[in-house]
């Protein structure tokens, strides 16, 4: 049972298309990683994600279901955080919770909007621009929350927050999967995060996914090598590899290997020594982004 | 159950997990029989995914290491073997590469190389014998 299913999907502003023929899979249960530099599109995919903004063609569905013609009950299985919260600065925070939980009938949990608000510290009677910027944020997070959603979005949450309080907001997350058939599909700079609890990644670069896969499968994947003590020149080129660079008798590579293959048969080939080292994420990252503009 | 995990490092969670698990089971750590923490248990002390957790366990399962029954949770095997020949050479392999990698760098020989590693052996053995 797949959460979310996009095929084909084309949307620009006008202008040139901001996401071009994107495909893209959440199976139920999982924790998935958006990731992408900035304006590579993430928040329009997700905007749609949230039925806020209608595909151009292609075709996106949230349970089954187009989420720009979904009504009220199928939109109360969906909890979205957005990048930018618009809520008046005077408004009371319990106020907010007032307006909120009716629109979610009984799929308002009060006692865990109550503990986690309590867990992070704040108190529902302060006004909203009384909370530094990072508390705005978790508020945000509780009332996406508090109505138990079935796949819950999150647009950069953890933006603004501290080490130790997004630790509490990443152990939230997990929490929420431990239940079981929930679904989480955020976007992050902060790719630690994404190794910290995240199960499938995808990395949108030039309007579509470079690389999807499980984030376990996507590490075995790569490879970074450093080639030396060449007999002759080192090659100018290996087939696949990515960000090759020499100086004198080295060579440095990322490289794409299958399952099961060493590589060593790269030294045998180009009769060579061999170094390799498995990549952080942050380094994939940058190396997979890096080719397409 | 306390695991020393860095989801940073370029090897997967669930491999750093395994290794560390493996060898507890395969070094008697964790004796046979033992009931194991619950995936859930497990993914809330270590602070990981539980889909992590149950990875880990389905590889432990395939390789004979621990049991699944079913209602009760997942326990050490009954009858745990001991790593075999391929097993040990496959968990030391990056290691040895490692080390003939710098020998070469640096222009030692293998002799030498054999000789140093020969003389840490018998190192180990003084202080296990004190």
């Amino acid at each position: 049972m797949n959460a979310i299913e996009i095929k084909t999907m084309n949307r620009g502003y006008g202008g040139p298309p901001v996401i071009e023929n994107l495909s893209l899979t959440v199976p139920v249960g999982h924790i998935y990683g958006f990731l992408g530099r900035n304006g590579s599109g993430k928040t329009t995919v997700i905007k749609t994600l949230a039925g806020l903004l209608k595909v151009e063609s292609g075709s996106v569905d949230v349970f089954g279901r187009d989420p720009w013609l979904a009504g009220a009950l199928e939109k109360q299985r969906i909890g979205y955080l957005s990048e930018s919260q618009t809520l008046p600065p005077m408004i009371r925070l319990r106020s907010i919770i007032r307006f909120s939980a009716p629109l979610y009938g009984d799929r308002w949990d009060t006692d865990l909007c109550q503990s986690l608000l309590a867990k992070f510290g704040i108190d529902p009677n302060r006004r909203l621009s009384q909370l530094s910027l990072g508390q705005q944020r978790l508020f945000g997070f509780v009332m996406a929350v508090a109505p138990r959603p079935d796949l819950l979005i999150l647009d950069e949450p953890a933006a603004n927050l501290d080490v130790a309080v997004r630790r509490e907001f990443l152990e939230e997350i997990l929490e929420l999967i431990r239940i079981g058939g929930k679904t989480v599909f955020f976007s992050t700079h902060v790719l630690t995060d994404v190794e910290r609890v995240a199960d499938s990644v995808g990395i949108l670069a030039g309007g579509s996914l470079v690389a999807e896969a499980a984030l376990d499968d996507l590490k075995d994947q790569y490879r970074r090598v450093r080639l030396y003590d060449f007999a002759g020149p080192p090659p100018h080129e290996i087939p696949g590899a990515l960000s090759l660079r020499t100086s004198g008798r080295e060579l440095s590579a990322v490289v794409r290997i299958d399952s099961c293959q060493a590589t060593t048969h790269l030294a045998e080939q180009y009769s060579c020594q061999i170094e390799e080292s498995q990549l952080p994420l942050e380094d994939l990252f940058i190396e997979l982004t890096r080719t397409k503009k | 159950m306390l695991f020393h995990l860095n989801p940073s490092n370029g090897v997967p969670l669930y491999r750093q997990m395994l290794n560390q698990m493996r060898e507890r089971i395969l070094g008697g750590g964790l004796p046979a029989g033992e009931k194991l923490p619950s995936v859930r248990d497990l993914s809330i002390t270590a602070g990981v995914n539980p889909l992590t957790v149950a990875k880990v366990y389905q590889f432990l399962e395939r390789e004979g290491l621990v049991e699944t029954r079913r209602g009760t949770g997942t326990f050490v095997a009954s009858a745990v073997r001991t790593f075999t020949a391929a097993e040990r050479r496959e968990q030391l392999d990056p290691l040895i590469r490692q080390v003939v990698a710098e020998a070469t760098h640096l222009g030692v020989g293998a002799k030498q190389t054999l000789q140093w590693v020969e003389e840490e052996f018998s190192k180990n053995q003084k202080r296990k014998n004190l």
